[in-house]
């Protein structure tokens, strides 16, 4: 069974793109910022052609008819590709491909908020979006479109500086991305966690300076690994 | 190669590439044939980093960088006037022809309840109360009513634009929400379809049996022409929605209902430049009382006549045109 919800989109030349899909929590805190936003803009509008009288009024009744529908759509076709409370969330809409979202699908996704909205308070789009792992809802399915997080996490960073040092035994190359992403993690981990990690990998460690830790020892074999040797560079 | 290597050697292309997407994501010039072929060898590096299990942080840069690459490279530039020019001389009459079957059930769907209860209301005066409330049907008589404050009659130019924000508003939304209920098998299209249809029917009915018949027909003659045709393709747009998710024939259901959307939403485009007709012809010209019915009937038989050759005609390639291309079109394929 598969623990994360990843997507993977595969680009005309081979390269698989993976896209985060971002979850309920976070669309709709998304949602209600545009809905402050939006409840903003709407006042201005009515104190400035309050002053137009009727006219004014026809001029609110359309305002609020654009605030409705194409408020989301204008800003999704931007660069963003976000709304404001989506770019404050760090999210961004994609089609399911990765590209950038047309103005098509944009449109009919946020058409189809009407029937995400059935019975009431977005209830036909909750339950799609905790139902399924893409966390898409209706308009979603319909337009082909994910709404994703844009930012990238890192979980691993450069690989500490260390002397470097050869393993006792040559090392797989599944052996070798594991130690090296080991070594990634090292700023992320507690040193003692380092530590108990770097145990495991004891019989392949080769004969180190005496008194150093184990994970300065398998240190040394990720620096070798990635190619520095000892004096060398 | 060794990681190490790798990054050497390649590190200056990477942040090259990195320049320029960030040149192409603020300003408007940038190099695009640059950004396609960097783009190409990132990629190359990519697929080599992956495929040796390469530090993940490097290999974490390089996806990022290809990702930013592909959006830009692969982003739609075909906005403006030229494409709105064919959406509305040749796409959206094509889609709506090509929405035939459904255009027909939408329209029946509509037209049958409209002609019962209009007839039922004209027959029977109170039949309209099983729809309104008693409130309601007075407002209509003096809406329609030949008193002073009858529709038009004391309206100026400032209630003009009140009402056009209000039927934008409101009958673009009513259009919209006919689309979307299509989702749910078209049950929820059927229903608004229907739904209008009795009430439209009720009152006009109602109406022309109360004597109202040359100020509510003078009324609505010339826009119904726009938003009337604009509920029934909302509503047709809505069936092949929900049809295509009850019987997705040889797709699976999701992509029977993403092909779908990707059809009807043109004809909603249509949808809405009909509706934004239809909201200024009722708001300036519908309303206007010193036109005589005689010369509104005449528009509106008009308008009703354009509507309808243009959604049958245009964007159909010419005769002549057609059986020239056929042949080739033939000839291509073979060859």
């Amino acid at each position: 069974m598969r623990l994360d919800t990843l997507h993977t989109a595969e680009t005309p030349e081979g390269i698989a793109l993976s896209l985060r899909p971002a979850g309920l929590v976070a669309r709709g805190l998304a949602y209600l910022i545009d809905f402050g936003i939006r409840l903003g803009i709407f006042m201005a509008i009515s104190i400035t052609v309050g002053l137009l009288g009727k006219m004014g009024a026809g001029i609110l009744l359309i305002s609020y008819f654009c605030l409705e529908w194409f408020y989301p759509v204008l800003f999704e076709l931007t660069r963003a590709a976000a709304t404001p409370g989506k770019r404050v969330m760090g999210l961004r809409v994609v089609m399911d491909s990765g590209l950038p979202v047309t103005p098509a699908a944009s449109l009919t996704r946020n058409l189809l908020r009407a029937a995400d909205f059935v019975p009431a308070f977005y209830g036909a789009g909750i339950v799609s979006m905790l139902w399924r792992r893409d966390s898409k809802r209706l308009g979603d399915l319909a337009a082909g479109t994910l709404v994703v997080f844009s930012d990238q996490v890192s979980l691993h960073g450069e690989v500490p500086v260390a002397e470097p040092q050869a393993p006792a035994r040559a090392l797989s190359a599944r052996e070798q991305a594991a130690v090296v992403s080991w070594a990634g993690r090292a700023r992320r981990l507690t040193p003692e966690r380092l530590d108990e990690l770097a145990r495991l990998a004891e019989p392949v460690l080769g004969p180190g300076v005496h008194g150093a830790s184990a994970s300065q020892r398998l240190l040394g074999v990720a620096q070798w690994v990635l190619g520095r040797r000892g004096g060398a560079r | 190669m060794t990681p190490l290597d790798f990054e050497a050697a390649y590190a200056p292309l990477w942040a090259e590439l990195e320049a320029v997407v960030a040149a192409a994501e603020t300003r408007r010039r940038f190099d695009g044939a640059r950004l396609a072929t960097l783009y190409r060898r990132v990629c190359e590096h990519l697929a080599l980093a992956q495929a040796r299990a390469y530090p993940i942080h490097l290999t974490q840069r390089l996806e990022g960088l290809t990702q930013s690459a592909h959006r830009l490279i692969y982003r739609r530039h075909d906005y403006g006037l030229a494409r709105l020019g064919r959406l509305v001389l040749v796409d959206f009459p094509q889609a709506v022809r090509a929405h035939r079957g459904y255009l027909l059930a939408a329209a029946l769907l509509f037209l049958v309840p409209l002609l019962a209860a209009g007839w039922a209301a004209w027959r029977d005066p109170g039949f309209i109360l099983h729809l309104l409330d008693a409130g309601e049907v007075q407002q209509f008589d003096g809406m329609y009513g030949d008193r002073s404050e009858a529709l038009g009659r004391t309206r100026d130019a400032g209630d003009d634009w009140q009402m056009f924000g209000f039927y934008v508003m409101h009958n673009i939304g009513i259009g919209f929400r006919c689309f979307a209920a299509g989702l749910f098998a078209g049950v929820g299209s059927a229903f608004v379809l229907v739904f209008n249809g009795t009430q439209i029917g009720a009152v006009g009915g109602y109406l022309i049996g109360a004597g109202h018949a040359r100020n509510f027909l003078s009324f609505v003659v010339t826009h119904s022409a726009f938003e009337l045709t604009a509920i029934v393709l909302a509503g047709a747009a809505g069936l092949r929605l929900g049809h295509s998710w009850l019987a997705p024939g040889r797709h699976t259901r999701l992509e029977a209902l993403r092909l779908a959307a990707r059809h009807a939403v043109v004809v909603v485009y249509g949808v809405v430049g009909l509706l934004l007709v239809a909201a200024a012809v009722e708001a300036f010209w519908s309303s206007a009382r010193w036109i005589t019915p005689a010369v509104k009937y005449g528009v509106g038989g008009a308008c009703w006549a354009l509507v309808l050759a243009y959604l049958g005609w245009q964007g159909r390639p010419r005769a002549a045109a057609d059986a020239a291309a056929r042949p080739a079109a033939g000839g291509r394929h073979a060859g």
